[in-house]
């Protein structure tokens, strides 16, 4: 069908350049669904705006309550007081909990939250269930998105008054591919298109070349190349990027990010003022919840206090017959959470060297997300990045889900007369993608920051003489170990012609496409033959499913060594 | 040039192309014995290059000429010649119809960019072009030498081709599925505005 057209590709300035004459696109709406609030924009003709609920607000906290009959979210619903949201029948924090298993350290921090989060830690999803009536109603972190998410498309079908199909979500950077079929899944359940998925700080990184674009008013490719660092930590994940901007084309030069953020401050600081709280709610009765909701609040308030002075005096009667009455300074705050400020500093420097970037090269710092408020947080980012003044044509609250709507529109197809969606990300792969070889080992072949789409391959071969199956697993992280990274998939490799070991050459080819659609194919082939010597595979990943944390453990077992490879030649 | 190099994608006439030569063809099945452009001629920007695409093999150019600079091009010059070609190749604002041929095309632009931005990898290429050898798609990275490489080389490129073709044919199958969605949408939007 498409193969005539090569052959006119002379004339391929015209052929698609000059579209745009349509009646009426479906833009794409930018939604930001953060761990505790989320916030939705849309690109209105000539600049991004965001919407506000019935209530007139632009952030709206993410979570849905099972009270009644309907489960309703935050979007719509109208809390009386901060402490029903706590009352045992709100489910919150799902960013923390969706594609999770229940051996994730992630996973058993949750616990402590006022709902029902069970592990039984053999690497099945964790239970997790709402307080209605007095009975535990299990739900999925899935479900609850979607709940939100149908909410949140209501509210924008109501307001721009057309069905809204599809949409650009922002996801944290540590996210693995599995986790984003989980997101896919609750986008699916909530009847939405999914146009892009992008990483926090690459939305911010678009709108940070707009607005260089805009101030500039340079032509298209010329002008200097500006870089900038940006650093998101709302309460659940902490990410970062570092970016290089020129001609409204921002290309992510690294990616870095980590399940850290305002909730473990939280709960740092709640164990520190109660260090007994942990074993005290884990019978998740009706008063140990009530009590935990109760601290939790006095603790937050406090934090938030924490910014703007210097010290903060907590009493919470937690009506258990226990009191907490503390005087807290800002610098017991930050050393009850030195770890988490150590991991931001690790986290920033690790994307300034995979960057390649020295602190002087940096035009601008970009400070966002809830922590953004915190002065030790203002104070470790300066720092780091040698700079005295933080970037300050932003809302750190807002900044991302506005890129999303931006990106929104230039993938849904939309010019701008006067320019303003003249504008390209380049992104990055954030977690670098391989297989196990070498003994346990995990051995990169779509390194970590490789620009997408893209594809590379690297030769392995046989452990043993006349090895005739060779087993291929395929994980996404950074850890050398593969116990350390995320697994997306494993399939079998079978008919090698027998031979020592050594001489097969197993090529293992891994394809980013254009969707951001992963491929893995493999080739075998014996030196001096001509064809491959079996079929080809070709894998589309991830292919787990929930409940695969004990699958590696699983296939360890079954074959140990026995299907291993080894890598063919070492790098350079 | 040394004959070395047509192990690198070059179609061996009356050959099964589907099995020789797919990095060759795989945008452009019609190309046949590619003629090189010298390096003297450059100065190109990226519209004129883009005819030179179209007689050649994406890797029978050198990067140089891929980006439309000189080989003397300094690192602004290359950065922005990779950002403009960016603009034009990049999946998410490329036409409808050619995503795929544009992919690939990106991917060889963003090699190119990679190599010459990087000091050392530069001066690596430029002892190789000077030989009149192209080392396609990192080619370098993964041989140590170029004795090991020759050697290599045969199966890899029947193996990238083997990989090409099935990817072609699976895109083929379902072309939509596999664009970016920005292009579904002009694609639709295009045919739509057609039937108007």
């Amino acid at each position: 069908m498409a193969e005539p057209a090569y052959t006119v590709a002379s004339d391929s300035e015209t052929t698609g350049e000059e579209k745009s004459s349509s009646p009426f696109p479906e833009i794409a709406i930018g939604i930001d669904i953060g761990t505790s609030q989320c916030s939705i924009a849309f690109w209105n003709g000539s600049q991004v705006e965001l919407m506000k609920n019935t209530r007139n607000q632009k952030m709206m906290r993410s979570y849905v309550t099972f009270k009644d009959e309907i489960p309703s979210g935050g979007v719509s619903n109208q809390l009386s007081h901060e402490h029903e949201m706590l009352s045992g029948a709100a489910i919150f924090n799902v960013k923390r909990l969706i594609g999770r298993v229940d051996t994730d350290p992630v996973v058993h921090a949750s616990k402590s939250l006022p709902f029902l989060v069970q592990t039984l830690d053999i690497g099945v999803r964790p239970f997790i269930a709402a307080l209605v009536n007095n009975v535990w109603r299990s739900t999925t972190p899935e479900e609850v998105l979607a709940i939100f998410l149908v909410e949140l498309r209501a509210m924008a079908e109501t307001q721009l008054k057309r069905p809204i199909r599809s949409a650009v979500l922002t996801i944290p950077v540590s996210f693995s591919r599995f986790q984003v079929t989980r997101i896919e899944r609750a986008c699916a359940m909530a009847g939405l298109h999914i146009l892009r998925l992008m990483p926090e700080p690459t939305a911010v990184a678009l709108l940070y070349a707009q607005q260089q674009q805009q101030t500039v008013h340079e032509n298209m490719g010329s002008g200097s190349e500006k870089i900038a660092l940006i650093f998101n930590m709302g309460a659940g994940y902490c990410d970062v990027a570092v970016t290089a901007t020129a001609g409204g084309v921002s290309q992510i030069k690294a990616l870095a990010g980590s399940a850290i953020g305002g909730e473990d401050l939280l709960q740092n600081m709640m164990h520190h003022l109660m260090p007994n709280s942990e074993s005290l709610f884990s019978s998740h009765g009706m008063n140990e919840i009530k009590s935990m909701a109760l601290l939790r609040v006095a603790t937050q308030d406090a934090i938030h206090k924490l910014s703007s002075q210097n010290s903060v005096q907590i009493n919470v009667d937690l009506g258990t017959g226990s009191k907490v009455s503390k005087m807290v300074t800002r610098e017991e705050f930050e050393e009850v959470n030195r770890k988490i400020f150590e991991k931001c500093e690790t986290i920033i420097s690790q994307c300034l060297h995979d960057a390649k970037v020295d602190t002087e090269d940096l035009t601008d710092v970009i400070l966002l997300g809830g922590c953004s408020y915190i002065p030790k947080v203002r104070d470790l980012v300066r720092g780091i990045c040698k700079k005295e003044e933080l970037y300050k044509g932003m809302n750190p609250l807002e900044a991302a889900v506005c890129g999303a709507a931006l990106e929104g529109a230039v993938t849904s197809g939309i010019s701008d007369p006067f320019g303003n969606l003249d504008l390209l990300t380049i992104q990055a792969t954030p977690l670098g993608i391989g297989v196990r070889a070498d003994g346990n080992n995990f051995v990169p072949i779509i390194p970590r920051n490789t620009t997408m789409p893209a594809r590379r391959d690297l030769v392995f071969t046989t452990v043993r003489d006349n090895q005739t199956e060779a087993l291929i697993i395929v994980y996404e992280g950074e850890g050398e170990k593969v116990e350390d990274n995320h697994l997306l998939g494993y399939f079998k490799i079978t008919g090698i012609p027998p031979s020592p070991k050594g001489v097969p050459e197993i090529n293992v080819c891994m394809d980013i496409d254009a969707s951001n659609v992963l491929r893995v194919l493999v080739g075998v082939i014996l030196p001096g033959s001509q064809h491959p010597a079996i079929p080809v595979m070709e894998v589309r990943l991830p292919t787990v499913d929930d409940g695969h944390g004990w699958c590696a453990e699983a296939l360890h077992r079954a074959y140990g060594s026995t299907l291993a490879l080894e890598t063919v030649q070492k790098k350079i | 040039m040394r004959c070395s190099s047509y192990s690198y994608g070059l179609i061996i006439p009356g050959s099964d192309s589907r099995f020789f030569s797919l990095r060759t063809v795989y945008p452009f099945p019609y190309a046949k014995c590619p003629t090189r452009i010298s390096v003297g001629s450059f100065k190109m920007k990226a519209k004129i290059n883009d005819a030179a695409f179209v007689r050649q093999s994406t890797t029978q150019i050198s990067f140089y000429e891929l980006l439309g600079i000189p080989q003397t091009g300094t690192l602004p010059e290359i950065k922005q010649a990779y950002k403009q070609l960016a603009r034009k190749y990049h999946p998410d604002v490329s036409p409808p119809d050619r995503v795929e041929e544009y992919t690939q095309r990106f991917i060889r632009v963003q090699e190119a960019y990679e190599t010459l931005s990087d000091p050392g990898r530069r001066a690596l290429y430029d002892r190789d072009l000077s030989k009149g050898l192209h080392l396609a798609f990192s080619a370098r990275r993964r041989y140590q030498n170029d004795v090991d490489m020759e050697e290599k080389s045969e199966w890899k490129n029947r193996w990238q081709s083997q990989v090409s073709e099935l990817k072609r044919r699976s895109m083929n199958k379902d072309s939509r599925g596999n664009m970016s969605w920005g292009a579904r949408m002009r694609r639709q939007r295009d045919e739509l505005s057609k039937e108007l």
